[in-house]
């Protein structure tokens, strides 16, 4: 999807969602305290919108650093599980077993071990996304494309590299979709987890707000999470086509 | 146009109209004519709550003819919210958040104030220092809630103190205590009639001895947990109120009256499963203290000018953009 | 060279039919073979088995002074990520180079070596595939339906290419076409079901070469040959 056509979608659920909860609160007759108003919105957003932007970049990094991680792990072990040796058949049960598991309520038991810092962060991001991405990566790096290895495995050039090579390449618009849903899954893990216990990023500043019940400040860090994760879905996207562009000239 | 599809359009409508009206009534309802109410708690319950669990379990409430739901409040309920919504009658909110909820244009009414002295204070360990002088915070590490109302007490403490936020260390804090414990942070806030016997005992556990730092020792007063109704209530059901209010106060007399002590910890026990009795016990006797300092004060009494201090310290933290007038929402029973 | 199998029996994991039964053949010169035979009868398993592919039968394959088998497909794929002629290049020894562009040249690809595979149309697909494995160091080399959507005037052209280039090379050329076999085969094995006794028949063909004209008569004969063979 192009990137403006994502951010442009968002913005209208995003109205829409601001326009429910207005007709809410007028039809029902609510106050600012429950639902508050434009300009209370407005205002707020004017006073926490520097503050809220660099929470949600900082959320972010530790979100695609986390993901890069990952991604990176999820690979090295795709490689080594892919065989039908009893590692890898190991690494196949393991995966699927262990995704199974809720990370998130984890998060603050890795808190209490390794403290709030930003260590425990990515660990946490990296961790939520890396099941989804490890699957897939096996499912990928497991199948053989006959039609391609068979030369190389006739004539005895068939060395791992080259395998993996083929196998990644065929299945490149499956990876790349694979790597902009966990963007997802990374952000938003990576905000639960600040939410539950850490003292930085944007899940961090919401949970401050629900403290102070101000649904102001939630709805501006809303839409701020929002649009950035537009913006970086519709760049990943963009990254993955031109990838796609320049590897296998699509 | 198509018979079968006016049909399908009048059922659709009929469907609809009869799904949203108990909706919308319940959302602006009140209570209804056989006397029910809901109370929403502003935290889980625990010794904070002794008097209402007592009310409940002794049938003071429907002694009254009232039948009365006490639910447990928690981070993500806000009892003004649910007022405000409908959906509840009676709820329990500290004087930050009355005054808050009113700056943003909540309307309310105080019909009791349960704590005459805030419960938040800060554990600290007296063997590294004391502290008899506010001047004496400096150079500490300061546990706070950020975005709490222990955040807005400490920043006026300070304050009143001429500490600048650079003088000490602010810490972030979560729901475990694991950097107090480990010596990372010299003053972690807790309740003192519920998170700070617990962390006490540990404590006194490992040899450990703990002082606490009262902020009302220093001349800041904050009001904490109050009962709250909403406008409506007063206007339309004011014999409810009173009946709620007079059931209320009875449940918090009798559960602070020494005499009933065993009593109040069995009406704990019932809703607090998870913390041990001799824990409860010391939990309850905290409690008393801070419920009533003195005997001779009457439980729920309106505090008229903590509230004023709360909403001018509230004011001066630019918390709330103007003044609310806060007192004129106190209504002490039989003002009503 | 010599390259005998005897009695081959086979049949798919599960099933109760057997493909073949007790079946022999032999290639005693090097030169192009075709094995025909209708739809499903087995040509792709055998060739298979002959090439070391499946090893899921019973029976004798004796091969004397030959090692290296290879078995190419119609449905063979290069990667897409570089051009057809830098993927020609990685594979061909060094020993080959000369006989690459020969190869090129004569299969009609000289100015589509700089495309990716993806970009060629079927038929230019399966040549570039066909030379890749010519390049390689083989003794027998199993052409199942390589040539498929090549035109008929350019597959005869490949054909006397390959066996002027190739005289000493045994080729396994598995066809539909029963003009084309006759042709250009020195001999067809034509095989039939598993119930049919013999299983499989060699006819001679007429073994068309650069050097070797075509007598239409003898070619006549041997298409009815082989058709009356695989009935």
């Amino acid at each position: 999807m192009l990137l403006h056509r994502r951010i442009y979608q968002f913005f209208l659920i995003y109205l829409m969602g601001v326009a429910v909860l207005l007709l809410l609160k007028y039809s029902l007759n609510l106050s600012d305290y429950v639902i508050p108003g434009i300009i209370d919105i407005w205002q707020t957003g004017i006073e926490v919108f520097t503050r809220y932007v660099a929470d949600v970049l900082n959320t972010l990094s530790v979100a695609v650093i986390g993901q890069i991680i990952s991604l990176f792990l999820a690979f090295l072990v795709g490689i080594t599980g892919r065989q039908a040796t009893w590692f890898g058949s190991f690494i196949k049960v393991a995966a699927y077993n262990v995704q199974a598991y809720p990370i998130v309520a984890i998060a603050p038991i890795i808190f209490i071990l390794l403290g709030d810092g930003i260590i425990t962060r990515l660990l946490i991001a990296a961790m939520i996304c890396y099941f989804p991405l490890l699957l897939s990566v096996l499912g990928i790096l497991a199948e053989p494309i006959g039609e391609i290895e068979h030369f190389y495995k006739v004539t005895g050039r068939l060395r791992w590299q080259l395998e993996i090579k083929i196998r990644a390449f065929e299945n490149l618009s499956k990876l790349t979709t694979v790597i902009t849903g966990s963007a997802t899954l990374a952000v938003a893990g990576t905000i639960v987890a600040e939410f539950i216990a850490a003292n930085a990023g944007i899940g961090y500043s919401i949970r401050v707000a629900l403290y102070q019940s101000n649904l102001s400040k939630i709805l501006i860090a809303l839409f701020l999470i929002g649009i950035t994760l537009s913006v970086y879905q519709g760049l990943l996207e963009v990254s993955g086509y031109l990838v796609r562009k320049g590897w296998a000239r699509i | 146009m198509n018979t079968p599809v006016i049909k399908t359009v009048i059922i659709l409508m009929m469907v609809i109209m009869v799904t949203l009206t108990p909706v919308a009534s319940k959302l602006r309802g009140s209570a209804e004519a056989n006397e029910q109410a809901t109370y929403r708690l502003k935290w889980l319950f625990n010794a904070s709550v002794v008097g209402d669990l007592y009310a409940d379990a002794h049938q003071m409430f429907a002694a009254r003819g009232l039948e009365v739901t006490i639910k447990e409040g928690g981070p993500e309920r806000d009892a003004i919210r649910e007022l405000e919504m409908g959906r509840a009658q009676f709820g329990v909110a500290s004087a930050d958040q009355v005054i808050r909820a009113m700056d943003k244009g909540a309307t309310l009414w105080v019909i009791a104030q349960l704590f005459q002295i805030n419960p938040l204070q800060w554990i600290y360990r007296p063997v590294k220092f004391r502290i008899t002088r506010l001047e004496d915070l400096k150079g500490k590490k300061l546990g706070v809630t950020f975005g709490g109302n222990d955040e807005t007490i400490l920043r006026t403490l300070l304050a009143r103190g001429g500490i600048a936020e650079d003088d000490v260390t602010l810490f972030s804090v979560r729901y475990d205590y694991t950097p107090f414990y480990k010596h990372r942070v010299n003053f972690w806030p807790v309740y003192r009639n519920t998170q700070a016997i617990i962390l006490a005992d540990k404590l006194h556990q490992e040899g450990e001895k703990v002082a606490f730092f009262n902020p009302t020792e220093f001349g800041v007063r904050f009001v904490a947990n109050s009962v709250i109704t909403s406008p409506r209530m007063i206007k339309d059901h004011p014999q409810i109120v009173k009946k709620f209010t007079e059931a209320l106060m009875q449940g918090w007399t009798a559960a602070m009256d020494p005499a009933n002590h065993q009593k109040a910890l069995k009406a704990l026990q019932r809703f607090d499963k998870d913390t041990p009795l001799r824990i409860l016990d010391q939990q309850l006797r905290a409690t008393r203290v801070l419920i009533q300092p003195t005997p001779d004060l009457q439980i729920g009494t309106i505090d008229v000018a903590a509230w004023k201090q709360t909403e001018k310290i509230m004011l001066d933290q630019k918390q709330i953009s103007s003044p609310v007038f806060v007192e004129k929402v106190l209504r002490p029973f039989g003002s009503y | 060279m010599l390259f005998k199998c005897r009695d081959i029996t086979f049949k798919y994991p599960g099933s109760r039919n057997y493909v073949f039964k007790n079946l022999s053949f032999e290639m005693v010169e090097p030169g192009f073979h075709a094995l025909f035979g209708p739809s499903g009868v087995g040509k792709t398993s055998l060739a298979k088995i002959l090439t070391g592919e499946t090893m899921e039968f019973s029976g004798e394959i004796h091969m004397d002074g030959m090692k290296t088998l290879l078995y190419s497909y119609n449905l063979e794929r290069l990667p897409g990520w570089s051009s057809v002629g830098k993927h020609l290049e990685k594979v061909t020894p060094p020993s080959q180079k000369g006989k690459k562009d020969e190869l090129i040249e004569a299969f009609g690809l000289k100015e589509l070596v700089g495309f990716r595979f993806s970009q060629l149309s079927l038929g230019q697909q399966n040549r570039i595939n066909l030379i890749r494995y010519l390049l390689q160091d083989f003794h027998m080399l199993v052409m199942d339906e390589s040539l498929a959507n090549v035109d008929e005037l350019t597959r005869e052209k490949i054909l006397l290419k390959m066996k002027d280039m190739f005289p000493d090379t045994f080729f396994l050329y598995i066809s539909h076409n029963v003009i084309e076999v006759s042709k250009f085969c020195k001999e067809i094995l034509v095989l039939r079901d598993a119930g049919k006794v013999p299983q499989v028949t060699k006819i001679e063909g007429q073994n068309c070469s650069i050097h070797r004209q075509i007598d239409k008569e003898k070619l006549e004969l041997t298409m009815l040959e082989v058709m009356n063979a695989s009935s």
